[in-house]
């Protein structure tokens, strides 16, 4: 939508097998059919849902639908798939900003962040610069002084929140250290918990539960002092150990609930004990000694809880968040002193002004190969090294399916000159270019949808699309030819050699010559898009002065074909008030799919209205008497007034296509000549083509 | 209420060596082998009783949900790698980059449509409680989009290898719990996922063992009483940030219409993502009631006496009273300023969630202000309970980042503690009686039950206080609980603080499972993929008791058998 018209997105087919409940299927299974109130049959299979049309304006179509570029396509299962349907697998990991490979070994370790010089500005997330204070250069040798980061963006730098740098190089272990010792910050921590913290001393268990003396004083000190504040950091691997010892202190003991799943019945020896003496406690040996089994250790040790401010409780003092309430109303704070949302999402959970952010090393990005995720085979895998873009497989979806293009069929300024405006007065006096961000209501468009095939076999389409848009917003649509064939991907000298005057084609879709007769009222309805820039491309020779006739295709090439779509939009609320547009509104909500050639549909929109409006006024329950609109615009209820992206047209096209594959074996005769091993392949699938927005005045 | 307040031994006050005797009882008397598990890398050479954990040798990755933000990150750690919103950004078309035009001078919207409260802060969530108008196959999209973009872009992990750990709110429909795991099971490959609550986390993650969460979430504040991790009680009320934001959204519609012309006061014209900005950026409340703000005069009293000890303290506040501060303007943000005095910051709070101006018999059950909240969720505990809760108050949720909301409701609760005591009978004809029970007791002494209310709601003012109040208490003896203590001598047990309204911090539910789950505790609710993709949430067996692990039944703690899987406390 916010792409720029006209667009195209695919959905992707797995939108129709919804997530398999288990329960659900269960409870099926026993009563068959929870009677869906918009289908009318409970007869219906359940597959029907297919059948339905494709809404893209429902809430799900955004989940399902995609540019077509970004699809890929399974050679084994013959289907679209999106990146919901593929299962990833990371290949390598890198920072975008240096390219530097990091080990999978480290990524965890390093936080999945950059370990390097890498930062982003956490104001503005802009990188930061490495960028020295001082220059001085005595003698030959230049003398540099402390380092900081800066930002080029938003002139944010270290400076700020007072921290400079010795070395310009490993930053982020000097930014660290910086962070956990420094008294001044507000996530501050003692020193011993410092070491706590270090990598090492997980490994030195005998160590933590078995403190010399020497080194548990200072972390002892600290009850003295009553509200150290910890960092989050400090906290959690305090709260850490003090957990382990409880559970190490208390687990030899079976009864406690805590003990039971630690494995613990192995650690401890008075454990080990009890195990081995499993086989001789039965009941013989037991009473003949007597109870001295059965007499218990004492009492199992309960845990209890943390208590000091080493083991990570923490009790904030009563007016703790005075001084946070007066800083914020301070004259030095104000808006811009306070971290917003995005910049705090980041960082540690406590921060809430500027001056407390941190620069952010740069997070990793991943590599990743792709798999089918029904029958795993591998649909993209990327060279390993983090700097080469190219890929060692890599099955896009636009291989194999045509590419859709659309554009608008715009009357030509010479042709709009050239013909005499009393004839055609309707339509040629007011513009000569559609503008496809303010269509005009009511007022009909024609468009050129060219599908452009990669494949190398010629391809059978059939587009279907419903007669009304779904949506409040019904625009009427016919495809002048829903069905026609594509050309082969064929080598492009091919084309050169037929002769590029008249592509043949064996459809039943009558080939145009590109000198069609013009009669003069249809001229300029249906001019050639000379002003258009890929007209060029696509168009051909003499594209002027052509008028779209039902049942043929616009234009054919090599491997392309264009068909005329001719999409009338609807009204919007607020917009011109008519009769026949309300009745199209109240058109059920089932749109059944309507293939092929009904360019008059106005005869199944006169005939669905009679019974349509009956169904609907039962259905319209909280306007009641109201009429389902407020056409005016002045409606105090906002769900009836326009919603965003209400206004645009957005055609659903069932796109079927099929092609005799040759089992990929060789592509080059395989033009029109299906041998006997060919495979008949189907393909088929929803498409939104974004036409444009439309108007508010007529 | 519980009379052994003995607050003697409050952490500060302890001897050096007796806290050193301390540490030291995490080693215990016997030799004892350095227990591999608790490494962190090591788990192979440990032999634990659990099978899966011999394939689980990654971190498990734990996801906590709330109903607006996803938290991602792995076990261990102290914070959630990513926090993942779910808005109507997130939720747009692939390739639809329209969050990125959005400049600084001046979103395009320049005439936003006025829209219901409702639906504008229904964009932003990820479900309801209720689903009667949400549709499930949307939250399933959503969620798949959220977990496979915290893997590819935070985790930076391969979704599906690793044991799932998900912290949910302990009440969940069961459509919602069953389309979640649906969605995780069918779409990746996880081994198995284990659920765990949200409060009894935050307990964990706060160091204790039992505790009173008051969760000030999205849609509800929900107020949870926790006793040796199990959940004792509950109760909830909408008063959340749900309606603070939308409150928060009509004060700048009326800010932004300086003609105060907006006559219904329903709609909301500003930007969501405006209102949720200053709302985290300066919204705040008074750490003191004022008594005038009082509604009834039965109250007045009350706070008269808090007045006095207040009104130092209060200074520092009042002053702030008179700053003005400047916002973006809401009509066109990023280009000019409005001001606004920073007392009108503090309105949405007031009206919203403390309920200001409305009396209280007009309250319905579920609309109750907090504080009240607090006090009927102690009420309702055993009085043992209610002790060891009540000096254990933790605060998690995005309204508890509020400044001095915390100490707002403590102050809240301490007066209606001196107020009422502990007792839910209220009436006039209650308040004769009493008054006449009062006056036949003036010729005596006053009772310590007269003033140990009071001094409770002193307590967590000052130490001094405290001191004082402590002196009375002592003479209340419990013969059975010194004879425990003369038993367990040997233990230094310190007697457990309680008795007294004291908040204790916690570092978060997503952090506490991470800490349960690094210490590798295992879950009660522990769902095996084969066994979920059998039978979904039908397969879990309801009749946990006959297996005797009732009692853990709340607490989301596992022991022992898992041949069938339960939902616990979801079941």
């Amino acid at each position: 939508m916010s792409r720029p018209f006209p667009y195209a997105y695919i959905s992707c087919p797995c939108a129709n097998t919804p997530v398999p409940d288990p329960s659900k299927k269960r409870r099926s299974r026993e009563s068959p059919q929870k009677s869906n109130p918009d289908q009318p049959k409970p007869l219906l299979p359940i597959d029907d849902e297919d059948e339905q049309t494709f809404d893209p304006r429902s809430p799900r179509a955004n989940f399902s639908l995609y540019p077509p570029e970004q699809l890929l396509y399974c050679e084994d299962c013959h289907q679209i798939k999106c990146p919901r349907c593929i299962t990833e697998e990371i290949v390598c990991w890198y920072c975008p900003n240096c390219l530097f490979e990091t080990p999978s070994s480290m990524v965890r370790s390093e936080g999945n962040r950059c370990a390097r010089n890498c930062f982003n500005c956490p104001s503005c997330t802009a990188p930061l610069a490495v960028n020295t204070l001082e220059n001085v250069v005595t003698g030959g040798t230049s003398q540099q002084g402390p380092w900081v980061l800066s930002c080029g963006y938003c002139m944010w730098s270290t400076l700020d929140i007072g921290i400079k740098f010795d070395k310009p190089t490993n930053i982020r272990t000097q930014l660290s250290k910086m962070t956990e010792a420094t008294p001044v910050r507000s996530r501050q921590m003692s020193r011993t918990f410092g070491e706590l913290k270090s990598p090492l001393s997980t490994y030195s268990s005998i160590d933590e539960q078995f403190p010399p003396p020497g080194e548990t004083k200072p972390a002892e000190d600290s009850p003295d002092q009553p509200n150290i504040p910890l960092n989050p950091d400090a906290r959690f691997n305090a709260l850490k150990n003090f957990y382990k010892n409880q559970i190490s202190a208390t687990s030899s003991s079976p009864t406690d609930p805590l003990g039971m799943d630690f494995g613990s019945g192995f650690s401890s020896p008075g454990a080990l004990n009890r195990i081995m003496s499993l086989y001789t406690s039965s009941s013989r040996l037991s009473s003949l000694y007597g109870g001295a089994n059965k007499k218990p250790k004492t009492r199992p040790p309960v845990m209890r809880e943390a208590l000091t401010a080493s083991e990570g409780l923490k009790v904030p003092a009563p007016d703790a968040e005075d001084a946070v309430i007066q800083r914020i109303a301070g004259p030095d704070c104000g808006w811009d002193g306070l971290a917003s949302l995005e910049q705090r999402s980041f960082q540690s959970p406590d921060v809430r002004f500027v001056e407390d952010l941190l620069p952010l090393p740069v997070l990793l990005r991943t590599k990743r190969s792709k798999r089918c995720k029904s029958c795993k085979h591998i649909l993209v895998k990327p060279e390993l090294k983090p700097q080469s873009t190219r890929f060692r497989i890599r099955l896009i979806a636009l291989s194999y399916i045509p590419l859709p293009t659309l554009r608008p069929l715009n009357p030509s300024p010479h042709a709009t000159s050239a013909v005499p405006a009393g004839s055609t007065a309707t339509t040629t006096t007011t513009t000569t270019t559609t503008n496809l961000d303010a269509l005009s209501p009511l007022r009909p468009v024609q468009l050129l949808l060219t599908l452009k095939n990669h494949m190398f076999d010629p391809v059978r389409v059939t587009l279907a699309t419903p007669s009304v848009t779904p949506g409040r917003v019904a625009s009427k649509v016919t495809i002048l030819c829903p069905q026609f064939d594509i050309g082969a991907n064929s080598d492009v000298w091919d084309e050169a050699l037929q002769g590029a005057a008249a592509p043949t084609a064996s459809t039943t879709s009558t080939s145009t010559s590109t000198t069609a007769t013009t009669t003069a009222a249809a001229t300029a309805a249906a001019a050639a898009a000379a002003t258009d820039p890929r007209g060029s491309r696509s168009g051909g020779l003499g594209m002027y002065e052509k008028v779209a006739e039902a049942g043929k295709v616009w234009d054919k090439g090599r491997n392309w074909t264009t068909v005329v779509l001719e999409v009338v939009p609807g009204t919007l609320p607020g917009g011109v008030r008519r009769q026949q547009q309300q009745q199209q509104l109240q058109k059920p909500k089932k749109p059944s799919v309507v293939r092929g050639f009904d360019l008059d549909n106005t005869n199944t929109n006169t005939n669905t209205k009679s019974d349509s409006d009956s169904d609907n006024d039962s259905d319209s329950d909280s306007s009641g008497d109201v009429p389902a609109l407020d056409w005016s615009g002045q409606a105090s209820d906002p769900r009836q007034q326009l919603q965003p992206d209400e206004d645009v047209l957005e055609i659903p096209v069932f796109v079927r296509m099929e092609w005799d594959s040759e089992n990929q074996i060789d592509n080059e005769h395989a033009v029109g000549r299906p041998s006997a091993d060919t495979v008949k392949r189907e393909l088929a699938y929803w498409m939104v083509l974004g036409v444009g927005r439309i108007g508010r005045v007529l | 209420m519980t009379s052994a307040s003995s607050t003697s031994a409050f952490d500060d006050r302890r001897p050096l060596s007796m806290s050193f005797r301390h540490s030291q009882s995490g080693g215990p008397s016997s030799p004892h082998t350095p227990q591999h598990h608790l490494r962190s890398n090591n788990s192979s050479f440990a032999s634990t009783s659990s099978s899966t954990s011999f394939r689980g040798e990654e971190d498990a990755i734990i996801f906590e949900f709330g109903s607006r933000w996803l938290r991602a990150g792995f076990e261990g750690e102290s914070a959630p790698m990513c926090v993942v919103g779910c808005g109507p950004e997130e939720s747009r078309r692939v390739g639809d980059y329209r969050g990125w035009l959005k400049t600084n001078n001046g979103i395009d919207t320049s005439h936003p449509a006025s829209v219901t409260p409702e639906d504008w802060t229904g964009a932003y969530e990820l479900w309801k409680m209720s689903l009667r108008d949400m549709h499930l196959g949307l939250i399933e999209d959503k969620i798949e989009r959220m977990f496979r973009e915290t893997y590819n872009k935070y985790l930076l992990t391969d979704a599906g290898t690793s044991r799932l750990v998900l912290v949910l709110p302990s009440i969940m429909p069961h459509p919602l719990l069953s389309s979640l795991l649906s969605t995780l099971f069918s779409r990746w490959r996880f081994p198995s996922i284990t659920l765990l609550t949200t409060a009894p986390m935050a307990v964990i993650a706060a160091g204790v063992r039992s505790a009173l969460v008051v969760d000030i979430g999205w849609a509800e504040t929900v107020v949870t009483g926790v006793y040796e991790y199990r959940e004792m009680a509950s109760k909830r009320s909408t008063r959340a940030m749900k309606s603070l934001l939308q409150d928060t959204g009509r004060l700048l519609t009326r800010l932004s219409h300086d003609s105060e012309a907006s006559q219904s006061g329903e709609e909301i014209t500003v930007n969501f993502d405006l209102c949720e900005e200053v709302a985290s950026r300066f919204l705040w409340c008074q750490p003191k009631v004022a008594s005038k703000s009082s509604p009834d005069q039965s109250q007045q009293q009350a706070t008269e006496s808090q007045e006095d000890s207040g009104e130092t303290t209060d200074q520092g506040t009042a002053s702030v009273l008179d700053e003005i501060v400047s916002l973006p303007s809401p009509s066109a943000p990023g280009n000019t300023y409005i001001d606004v005095p920073y007392s009108k910051l503090t309105e949405p709070v007031e009206k919203v969630l403390f309920a200001q101006g409305v009396p209280d018999c007009e309250l319905d059950d579920e609309e109750k202000p907090p504080p009240l909240l607090v006090y009927n969720a102690l009420l309702s505990l055993p009085p043992d309970v209610r002790g060891t809760c009540m000096s254990r108050i933790i605060f998690i949720g995005g309204g508890s980042n509020i400044p001095g909301i915390r100490q707002r409701i403590l102050n809240e609760v301490a007066s209606l503690v001196q107020q009422h005591g502990w007792s839910p009978v209220r009436g006039k004809v209650i308040e004769q009686q009493r008054q006449r029970l009062q006056s036949l007791r003036l010729s005596q002494p006053p009772t310590p039950a007269a003033t140990q209310p009071e001094d409770t709601a002193e307590s967590p003012r000052s130490p001094t206080e405290r001191s004082t109040s402590e002196i009375q208490d002592d003479e209340e003896v419990d013969p059975v609980e010194q004879k425990i203590r003369r038993n367990n001598k040997d233990k230094d047990t310190r007697p457990p603080v309680q008795g007294i309204l004291r908040e204790v911090e916690s570092l978060g539910p997503w952090a506490g499972a991470s800490l349960l789950t690094s210490l590798k505790i295992r879950g009660l609710v522990e769902i095996e993929r084969e066994k979920y993709l059998q039978h979904g949430l039908a397969g879990a067996s309801r009749d946990l008791e006959t297996h005797g692990h009732a009692p853990d039944r709340r607490s989301g703690l596992r022991a022992g058998d898992r041949s069938s899987w339960t939902l616990a406390g979801w079941g």
